[in-house]
C-alpha cells in the first residue's frame, strides 16, 4: 500500500518537473555570448537616437536625465511619460512619426507605458544602483555611459536595449575582486563588498 | 510544479489519516523535495522579458521608487487610536509605524497595530456587495444594494429601524446620528463586547467623568485590580510608555506596582507583587486596604471609618485569600508613598455586584487623596456631536430584546461581530432571524455576515477616510484623521463614511447632494470649521494638508470638573461566593493582547504570536493551577471539557501557576465559525458559555461571573507552544535559573 503510494508520489513529481523543465528550456536566457533575448516593447524607443554620439546622429543626452533615479535609488527608474513629453511637445519636426504619435496616444490617456523588464535579477539578489553610480561617476569622475555601460553594455548603439552581460554572482564577483580607485585624485584602491550578505539581504 | 506540491500534500494527507508512520513520511517529503529541486529555477535572469517595469505617466516629485515615503493615519485594530505612520512604496503600504506627533502613543505601536497590513491585505476580504439568495450571497452592484436599502427603509415604520455599532466617533458618528434623525428613528445601539463599561459607570458616580486620566507617571505607588494596562485594557500602548516613566522616574524612587487579580494578566506578570486573590472579593480587599490605613493613622472620614469598620484585616485575608501579611505591608505602603493609584479594571467589574467592587476602589482612591493628584480630569470635547459613543453589552441585549419581540425590521450592523461574541443564552442568532432585512457592513464574511441579507463590503482602515475621536486621550483633545495610505485593493468595496452619505443622500437630498464622497464631505465640513479647528491664520488648503500631514488635529479643551459624590454608607460589598458543588470553578474569559475580542482573529500574524504568558500559538487553551489540575488528574495537553450552566467548550489544559485555584481562564476571540481560512475552526469560543448574570447596577453582562466544572475529555495533545527549555531540559546549561516559586520573597523587594 505504502510502496505504491510513494511510486506514484514519484512519478506524478518527475513527470511534472520533467514538464515544466522543458516549458524552461523552450527560450535559452543566456546564449553563448551573452546577449539577453531580444524583448518585445510597446514601441520601440531609439536609445541610440538619444544618448548616441553627434557624430553618429545622436543628442548626447545623459543617462541619468531620464533614468533620473539611478543616483538617488537602489532603482535607476524608467522615466515617467510626462518626462518625455517635456521635450517632445516642442519637437515639431517628429511629431507625426508612428512612435512619437504612439507616445502622445499615451500622454493623452494618461496611461504609463507598460514597458518590459530588459534586465532583471532574482528576488534574492539585491542590486543598488545609487551605491555603483555614486562610486564611478560622482567619486571616480567616470563618464556616465561607460559607467552605466560596465553592466548594461553599450546602449548608446542600441534602439530597444538588450542585456548585454551575463549579470551572474560570478560575473558580479569578477568586477568586485578588481582595485578600484577610491575616487578622481587617490592613488588608493579598494574592492567591491565581498559579503554575502551585501547582496543577498 | 504547484500542482505536483498540491498532489504530494494531498497523498501525504490522506497517509495521515491512514495512519501514516514517521519514516515513511520523511521518505515521500524527501521525493517531493527531489522534484522540487528537479523543476526548480536555474537561471539568474529568470525573468528577462516578462515582467514590467515600474512606469508612471505623471509622477510627484517626492516619489522615488523603492524608496518608501510616510503617510500618518490612524490605527483601526482597537478603539485606543492610536496615530500610525505607514510605509508607502511603489503606491503600495509595506509597514506601520507609530506617529510621533499622536500624544497617545508618541510614534509607538503595539504588535496587535502592526498586524493592520494584514487587515488590508486579507485575502478573505469581501469584495462586492451580496444579496442573500437561499443560502448563497449574490453579487450586486453598489446602485442595486443601495436602493434596495433605500426601498425596504422607506416601507416600514422608523421606529422599526435600528443601528448596531461598535465605537463610532468623528464624521463617520455625525452622518450617522444625522441619518437616523432623518429617518426619525433614535435607535443606535452601540456594542462593545469587551469594554470597562462598569467601571465607566462608576467612574462617572465617583469622580464625575466617565474615563478620568490616569497618571500612572506620577504614582509611586499603583494598585491595580486586575486591570490589564501593558497588555489589553483602554489604551495599552499610552499606558506602557506612562508605565516606562513610572519605573523609571527622571528624578526619584522607582515606582511600585501590585496586581491583584484572579487570573495573571502581562500586566501582573510585570508587577513587583502579584496578589491572587479569590474571584469577586477585589471590593472586599479594597475596603479592608482602607480600614488598615485609617488603622494606621490615615485621616478618614466618620462615614467611611464606620463603612468599613468591620473588614479587619483578619477578615478580609479570610475572604479574599490573601494573607493578613500582605494586606498590611500593601496598607504600609499605600501610606509610605504618595500620590498612589488604584484602578479598578475588568477583572473587579466582571461580577454582579462589579459596580459595589468599582465603588470601594474608587473610594480607596479618594481616601489616599489621588483624586486630582493621579486621577486627573480629562478635556471637554468642543465638538460634542464628534465625540465616542462608547459601547456596553446591556445595548445588545436590548437590540436583543426588541428583536425577539418583532420591533426591528431593519437592520444595520457596523463595527461589531456580534453572533460571536454574544453569548449562547442570548439567542442572538434566533432573534436575528426574525428581523426581515438586516445589512451588515463588514470586511469579512463574519459570523454576524453569514446571517445578513444584505452584506456591504467595506474599505480596510489603511485605504479610507475618516475622523476619530478616542475615548482615552493623553493630553488635551484630539481629533485622529485617518486617511487612504494606498489605492482600493478592491474596486468593489466602500467606506462606510460614503455608504451612509450615499444612504443620506436618499433622505436629505438637499442637504448632501453637493457632497460627490464622504472625502468632499469631510474636506469641506473640517474647513468649514477651521477656526475651531486650530486653523484660523490658515487659508483653505494648507489648514487641510497641514492636517493630513500631521494625522491628527489637536483642539482647545478645558479640563472638566471632577466633581463626583461617593457615598461611602451606600456601599456594600457582598459576601465572597458560595461553593457550588456541580460548577465548583470560576471562568475567567481572558482578553489577550492580540486577540481582544475576536475581531482581529483572521490575521496569522496574530494568531502567530505567542501569547505573553503561555507561548500558546494557534489554539485556545484552559489556564488551570497546576493543584487543581492534580485533584481532577489533569495534566497539560489532556483535552478538557469545560461546562457551565449555559454550555460547553472543549480545549487543551494547559497548568500555569499564575491563577488562582478556584479558577479556570478560556481567552476570548478563538473559536470563530467563519469569518476567514485563519480564524475559523481554529479554537474554541469562551464568550458561548457565558451564564446570564449582569451587574445589579449597570445590567451589564457580568464576564467573570460564569461558574464551570471541568472534565477530562478523553483525548490529549502536544500543545504548541514556544515555550523553551526555561521550564524543562536546559541539558545542563545554566540558561534560565529557576527558584520553586515557595522558596521566592518578592515582599522583600516591595
Amino acid at each position: 500500500m505504502y510502496s505504491f503510494l510513494r511510486l506514484s508520489v514519484l512519478l506524478v513529481g518527475l513527470v511534472v518537473s520533467a514538464g515544466s523543465y522543458a516549458v524552461k528550456a523552450a527560450q535559452p536566457l543566456t546564449t553563448a555570448d551573452d546577449l539577453g533575448p531580444n524583448v518585445e516593447q510597446p514601441f520601440e524607443f531609439p536609445h541610440d537616437r538619444h544618448a548616441g554620439d553627434a557624430a553618429d546622429g545622436g543628442m548626447e543626452i545623459n543617462c541619468m536625465y531620464c533614468h533620473t533615479y539611478a543616483r538617488r535609488s537602489i532603482v535607476a527608474g524608467i522615466p515617467p511619460v510626462q518626462k518625455c513629453i517635456g521635450c517632445h511637445q516642442n519637437i515639431e519636426s517628429v511629431r507625426e512619426a508612428p512612435r512619437i504619435k504612439k507616445l502622445f496616444e499615451y500622454w493623452d490617456a494618461k496611461k504609463a507605458i507598460p514597458w518590459k523588464k530588459v534586465h532583471d535579477l532574482p528576488d534574492f539578489v539585491r542590486f543598488n544602483h545609487e551605491r555603483h553610480i555614486q562610486r564611478f561617476v560622482f567619486a571616480q569622475g567616470k563618464p556616465v555611459q561607460e559607467a552605466c555601460g560596465y553592466c548594461h553594455g553599450d546602449v548608446k548603439k542600441m534602439t530597444v536595449a538588450r542585456r548585454q552581460k551575463p549579470l551572474s554572482m560570478g560575473w558580479c564577483r569578477s568586477c568586485h575582486m578588481k582595485d578600484h580607485r577610491i575616487d578622481a585624485t587617490s592613488t588608493k584602491t579598494s574592492q567591491g563588498p565581498n559579503d554575502c550578505w551585501q547582496c543577498h539581504k | 510544479m504547484a500542482r505536483s506540491q498540491d498532489k504530494d500534500f494531498q497523498e501525504v494527507s490522506a497517509m495521515i489519516e491512514n495512519g501514516f508512520n514517521r519514516r515513511n513520511f520523511l521518505k515521500v517529503l524527501g521525493w517531493g523535495g527531489a522534484t522540487v529541486a528537479l523543476s526548480g529555477c536555474g537561471n539568474t535572469s529568470v525573468e528577462d522579458g516578462r515582467e514590467f517595469v515600474t512606469s508612471y505617466a505623471e509622477t510627484a516629485d517626492y516619489i522615488i521608487p523603492s524608496i518608501g515615503t510616510y503617510f500618518n493615519s490612524t490605527c483601526a485594530q482597537c478603539d485606543a487610536g492610536c496615530g500610525i505612520m505607514g510605509r508607502v512604496r511603489e503606491g503600495r503600504v509595506l509597514k506601520l509605524e507609530g506617529n510621533p506627533e499622536s500624544p497617545i502613543n508618541n510614534g509607538k505601536m503595539c504588535g496587535l497595530g502592526q498586524a493592520g497590513v494584514q487587515a488590508h491585505y486579507n485575502p478573505d476580504r469581501i469584495r462586492e456587495p451580496l444579496l442573500r439568495n437561499g443560502d448563497r450571497g449574490e453579487a450586486i452592484t453598489w446602485e442595486k444594494a443601495l436602493e434596495l436599502i433605500n426601498e425596504k427603509v422607506g416601507s416600514v415604520n422608523p421606529e422599526n429601524v435600528a443601528f448596531l455599532t461598535g465605537v463610532v466617533s468623528g464624521h463617520v458618528k455625525a452622518l450617522l446620528n444625522n441619518y437616523l434623525d432623518a429617518l426619525g428613528s433614535g435607535h443606535h445601539y452601540v456594542y462593545e463586547a469587551v469594554a470597562p463599561s462598569v467601571v465607566r459607570a462608576s467612574n462617572k458616580k465617583a469622580y464625575g467623568v466617565e474615563m478620568p486620566r490616569l497618571s500612572l507617571d506620577k504614582a509611586k505607588v499603583i494598585v491595580s485590580f486586575g486591570a490589564d494596562f501593558l497588555g489589553a485594557w483602554v489604551s495599552p500602548v499610552h499606558f506602557s510608555q506612562q508605565y516606562a516613566r513610572f519605573r523609571k522616574p527622571d528624578n526619584g524612587e522607582r515606582g511600585v506596582l501590585v496586581q491583584v487579580e484572579s487570573k495573571m494578566t502581562l500586566t501582573g506578570a510585570n508587577a513587583d507583587r502579584w496578589l491572587a486573590i479569590r474571584p469577586g472579593t477585589e471590593g472586599i480587599l479594597a475596603l479592608g486596604l482602607i480600614n488598615s490605613l485609617a488603622a494606621a493613622g490615615l485621616p478618614v472620614s466618620e462615614d467611611v471609618a464606620a463603612a468599613v469598620g468591620e473588614y479587619t484585616s483578619d477578615r478580609v485575608s479570610k475572604d479574599t485569600g490573601v494573607s493578613a501579611e500582605h494586606i498590611g505591608k500593601l496598607a504600609a505602603l499605600l501610606k509610605e508613598r504618595s500620590p498612589s493609584l488604584v484602578i479598578a479594571g475588568s477583572a473587579a467589574e466582571g461580577y454582579a455586584h462589579g459596580s459595589q467592587n468599582a465603588a470601594a476602589i474608587a473610594l480607596l482612591n479618594q481616601v489616599l487623596g489621588n483624586v486630582g493628584q493621579t486621577v486627573e480630569a480629562p478635556s471637554s470635547v468642543p465638538f460634542p456631536q464628534m465625540a465616542p459613543s462608547t459601547g456596553n453589552s446591556f445595548a445588545l441585549q436590548s437590540l436583543s430584546d426588541d428583536m425577539a419581540q418583532d420591533k426591528v425590521k431593519v437592520l444595520f450592523s457596523y463595527g461589531a461581530n456580534p453572533v460571536f461574541t454574544a453569548p449562547a443564552f442570548f439567542k442572538l442568532k434566533e432573534n436575528l432571524k426574525k428581523v426581515p432585512f438586516k445589512v451588515v457592513f463588514a470586511h469579512y464574511m463574519d459570523e454576524t455576515a453569514v446571517e445578513a441579507d444584505l452584506v456591504l463590503p467595506l474599505n480596510s482602515a489603511l485605504e479610507d477616510w475618516a475622523t476619530l475621536m478616542p475615548e482615552y486621550i493623553a493630553e488635551g483633545a484630539q481629533l485622529n484623521i485617518r486617511q487612504p495610505l494606498m489605492e482600493k485593493m478592491y474596486p468593489g468595496t466602500l467606506g462606510v463614511g460614503d455608504i451612509l452619505l450615499a444612504m443620506l443622500k436618499q433622505r436629505r437630498p438637499d442637504e448632501y447632494n453637493d457632497y460627490e464622497d464622504f472625502y468632499s464631505y469631510l474636506r469641506s465640513a473640517m474647513v468649514s470649521n477651521k477656526d475651531a479647528l486650530g486653523g484660523a491664520d490658515e487659508d483653505d488648503d494648507t489648514f487641510w494638508e497641514t492636517a493630513l500631514s500631521h494625522g491628527v488635529v489637536k483642539l482647545v479643551g478645558e479640563p472638566v470638573d471632577m466633581t463626583g459624590s461617593m457615598s461611602a454608607a451606600a456601599l456594600v460589598v457582598p459576601a465572597p461566593f458560595a461553593e457550588d458543588a456541580t460548577y465548583p470553578l470560576h471562568l475567567i474569559p481572558a482578553v489577550s493582547a492580540s486577540m481582544r475580542d475576536g475581531r482581529n482573529a483572521n490575521e496569522p500574524w496574530l494568531q502567530e504570536s505567542p501569547d505573553p504568558l503561555t507561548t500558546i500559538v494557534w489554539d485556545s487553551w484552559v489556564e488551570m493551577h497546576p493543584k487543581t489540575a492534580a485533584k481532577l488528574g489533569i495534566v497539560e495537553g489532556d483535552i478538557v471539557e469545560v461546562a457551565s450552566k449555559s454550555g460547553a467548550i472543549k480545549a487543551q489544559a494547559y497548568l500555569f501557576p499564575g491563577i488562582h485555584p478556584d479558577v479556570v481562564s478560556v481567552p476570548l476571540g478563538y473559536g470563530h465559525e467563519a469569518m476567514g481560512r485563519y480564524a475559523k475552526g481554529v479554537g474554541a469560543n469562551a464568550f458561548s458559555i457565558l451564564d446570564p448574570v449582569f451587574d445589579n447596577e449597570t445590567g451589564e453582562l457580568a464576564m467573570h461571573e460564569t461558574r464551570v466544572k471541568v472534565t477530562k475529555a478523553g483525548q490529549r495533545v502536544i500543545i504548541v507552544k514556544d515555550e523553551g527549555p526555561a521550564g524543562g531540559s536546559q541539558m545542563g546549561r545554566r540558561i534560565a535559573l529557576r527558584i520553586p516559586s515557595n522558596k521566592v520573597n518578592l515582599s522583600e523587594e516591595v
